[in-house]
């Protein structure tokens, strides 16, 4: 009851004409921009984070989950009509929905998506309502050495879940970490890292962090080509998929929600996995699964359900522990701090009227998006048909300006420009980016937590395995360390024989 | 991908140093809780352990498909990164002087003229609109406050 009489007041303070302005801005804009081949909703968001300096918590978290459901969707227009995902999460749909618009089948796939995703985003929200409060409640129990254990364990699942490469995405977590050392620390107040730099003493700003990895280093790689993309037509009257083709796909789009769900609560796992999955289950499930890949209804359903309801199940923990699940709600905590909010448990105690509203607003952000991209499909498809040479100087403008507005000086733009030639070469050589951002976020809270920890114990160290939650915590970590551990040796060992018979 | 993960192993290795040296600059442990140092010394000593591993990984394992791709772009491709990252280094510098709508007008009018082979008026009218566009937005409209240049804006 308290959840819904909370939600009611949510709905009550984001059904104002300017909320629902700033969402429908966000769905707009996060898919004018998520549709640019190449940026996903990561890169999307940090670009637009300056757009929001200046407006109170409420409009501008709005607007930033609007963002992130716009960009969702935007990538997977540019996978169907160009067979370019945006990021990982889009492969599955560049798959089988690039096979579909390839067939003539272009608005059927989009519209599917479209549906799929919004039936996918109402009931992950509804899930993330469900799910996060009763979660922020039990984390209430959470000492200092639960919250260190829960951010080892966060960090450790990211990686090892999320990473293509353990020793890549773990080095890039570990250089994240050694970037929040910067500033002034919590123990002695002693400047660290900062060489006299007046700049540093706050420590390394999480904007310029993001929009030097994700929004220029993005960009520079992008560029570093004449991009030209000919994206299949789309005719607004073959947008609607037949009701048929809905009931058709009405199993995959539910089984795609509720997998979704569940894999985005994962810290680590996120949408790319989700999809995945999904994609998995529903070939297996299906009559014919020798003809997925040649574009599948299903196949393009289940997946888009599947990643936009891990969008909503990956801010479960980001609302409810303060603990980001993935580099896009990693963006999205960042944009928190910025805002003024303190992440974590305490946020639905202390500003419970923002977090509802927040949360409501995502059910008429959904409603937004799907009015408005059933008919704009064509319009927004017609953003690929603009050169890139004409888009990319505006995303770098934007970038400088946001890194600007931190401190009204250039020491950040400057800062910026050097984590930018850093992303690009990371990028490059294919270490993520996702695992800095996280632990450069974190980092700082894990410290923290070890020396409130620590003191409260009287620097005993067994506080963290003699408490039942953090011990708990501590276990999974390790378990999942061991699983890890063997797989490599395993592989190793498998590489080894390779070599031997070569 | 072996060649960019051996550079990558040698910079992790680097970094691991420095932090290492610069932990030794602080008490590493207070009474009860651990110090300033304590934190930056374990980053020093993970990032060389990781470091060891994926440097050891590139001369244990078989080249796959991904190590023969070359982690620097073609020459042209390198020439274009390198253009926009010196435009963008110039805008950091000369914004001070110029102030906001002058250098943004010359970033975009210069990129689309040099690397996009736009005609002169062209770009420069497409700076000029980038340039009002972004400063009626966020100077205007989100009262941001960009420096000034000698002109006055």
């Amino acid at each position: 009851m308290e959840i819904l009489n909370g939600l009611m007041g949510g709905f009550a303070t984001c059904i104002t004409p300017y909320n629902i302005l700033m969402s429908f801005i966000g769905c707009l804009l996060g898919t004018m921009i998520g549709i640019l081949p190449g940026l996903g909703p990561s890169a999307t968001m940090a670009i637009l984070i300056p757009i929001t300096f200046g407006m109170n918590a409420t409009p501008a978290m709005i607007m930033m989950c609007a963002v992130y459901y716009g960009a969702m969707y935007g990538g997977s227009t540019t996978s169907i009509l160009v067979n370019v995902p945006g990021e990982s999460s889009s492969v599955i749909t560049a798959i089988e929905g690039h096979q579909l618009a390839k067939k003539g089948k272009a608005g059927t796939a989009l519209g599917l998506s479209a549906i799929g995703s919004f039936i996918a985003g109402i009931l992950g929200t509804i899930g993330l309502v469900a799910a996060a409060v009763p979660l922020a409640d039990f984390s209430l129990k959470f000492g200092p050495a639960e919250f260190f254990s829960l951010i080892v364990m966060g960090m450790l699942t990211i990686i090892f879940v999320g990473g293509k490469s353990i020793p890549k995405s773990l080095m890039s977590a570990v250089i994240g970490l050694g970037l929040g050392c910067v500033g002034t620390d919590i123990v002695e107040g002693k400047d660290r890292f900062t060489y006299g730099i007046a700049e540093l003493l706050d420590g390394i700003d999480f904007v310029v962090l993001v929009m030097g990895t994700f929004g220029i280093g993005e960009v520079l790689v992008s560029a570093e080509e004449f991009m030209k993309v000919e994206p299949i037509k789309v005719k607004f009257r073959e947008l609607f998929p037949s009701l048929k083709e809905i009931l058709q796909c009405r199993w995959a789009i539910l089984r795609g929600t509720g997998i979704g769900f569940i894999i985005g609560i994962l810290p680590g796992a996120g949408p790319t996995i989700a999809s995945f999955v999904s994609y998995g289950i529903e070939k297996t499930v299906h009559k014919h699964p020798e003809t997925f890949g040649t574009g599948v209804l299903e196949g393009v359903a289940g997946p888009e359900s599947s990643n936009n309801a891990a969008t909503s199940g990956a801010m479960v923990p980001m609302f409810a522990l303060g603990i980001p699940g993935s580099g896009a709600t990693a963006v999205m905590l960042g944009a928190l701090i910025l805002y003024g909010l303190k992440p974590g448990p305490m946020l639905f105690v202390e500003n419970a009227d923002f977090v509802y509203a927040v949360m409501a607003s995502m059910f008429i952000g959904n409603i937004i998006l799907i009015i408005m991209n059933l008919p704009l499909v064509p319009l927004f498809a017609s953003i690929l048909r603009i050169s890139y040479a004409l888009i990319y100087p505006a995303i770098l403008i934007i970038c400088v300006i946001g890194a600007y507005a931190i401190s009204t000086g250039l020491f950040d733009v400057g800062l910026m420009l050097m984590f930018g030639v850093a992303g690009y070469f990371m990028k490059k050589a294919d270490i993520p980016p996702a695992p800095m951002l996280l632990a450069l976020l974190l980092g700082p809270m894990m410290e923290r937590s070890l020396y409130q920890a620590l003191n409260l114990s009287y620097g005993s160290m067994l506080t963290f395995v003699t408490r039942p939650i953090s011990a708990t915590l501590l276990a999974i970590s390790v378990l999942m360390s061991i699983a890890v551990g063997f797989k490599s040796v395993r592989r190793a060992r498998a590489l080894v024989k390779e070599d031997d018979k070569a | 991908m072996k060649k960019a993960d051996r550079i990558f192993g040698v910079i992790g290795l680097g970094l691991s140093l420095w932090f290492y040296l610069e932990s030794t600059k602080f008490n590493y442990m207070t009474e009860f809780t651990p110090g300033p140092g304590f934190f930056p010394f374990w980053v020093g000593v993970i990032l060389a352990i990781l470091s060891c591993w994926l440097l050891f990984d590139t001369f244990r394992r078989l080249p796959s498909e991904a190590d023969v791709m070359k982690i620097l772009p073609e020459k042209n491709a390198l020439y274009r990164v390198t253009f926009i990252f010196l435009m963008l280094f110039g805008v950091r510098m000369l914004m001070p002087y110029l102030g906001f709508p002058v250098t943004v007008c010359l970033f975009v009018a210069g990129i689309l003229f040099s690397l996009e082979r736009y005609g002169i008026f062209k770009s420069i009218g497409y700076g000029i609109a980038y340039a009002a566009v972004t400063w009626v937005i966020f100077g205007h409209f989100m009262e941001m406050n960009f420096p000034k240049g000698f002109l006055g804006i």
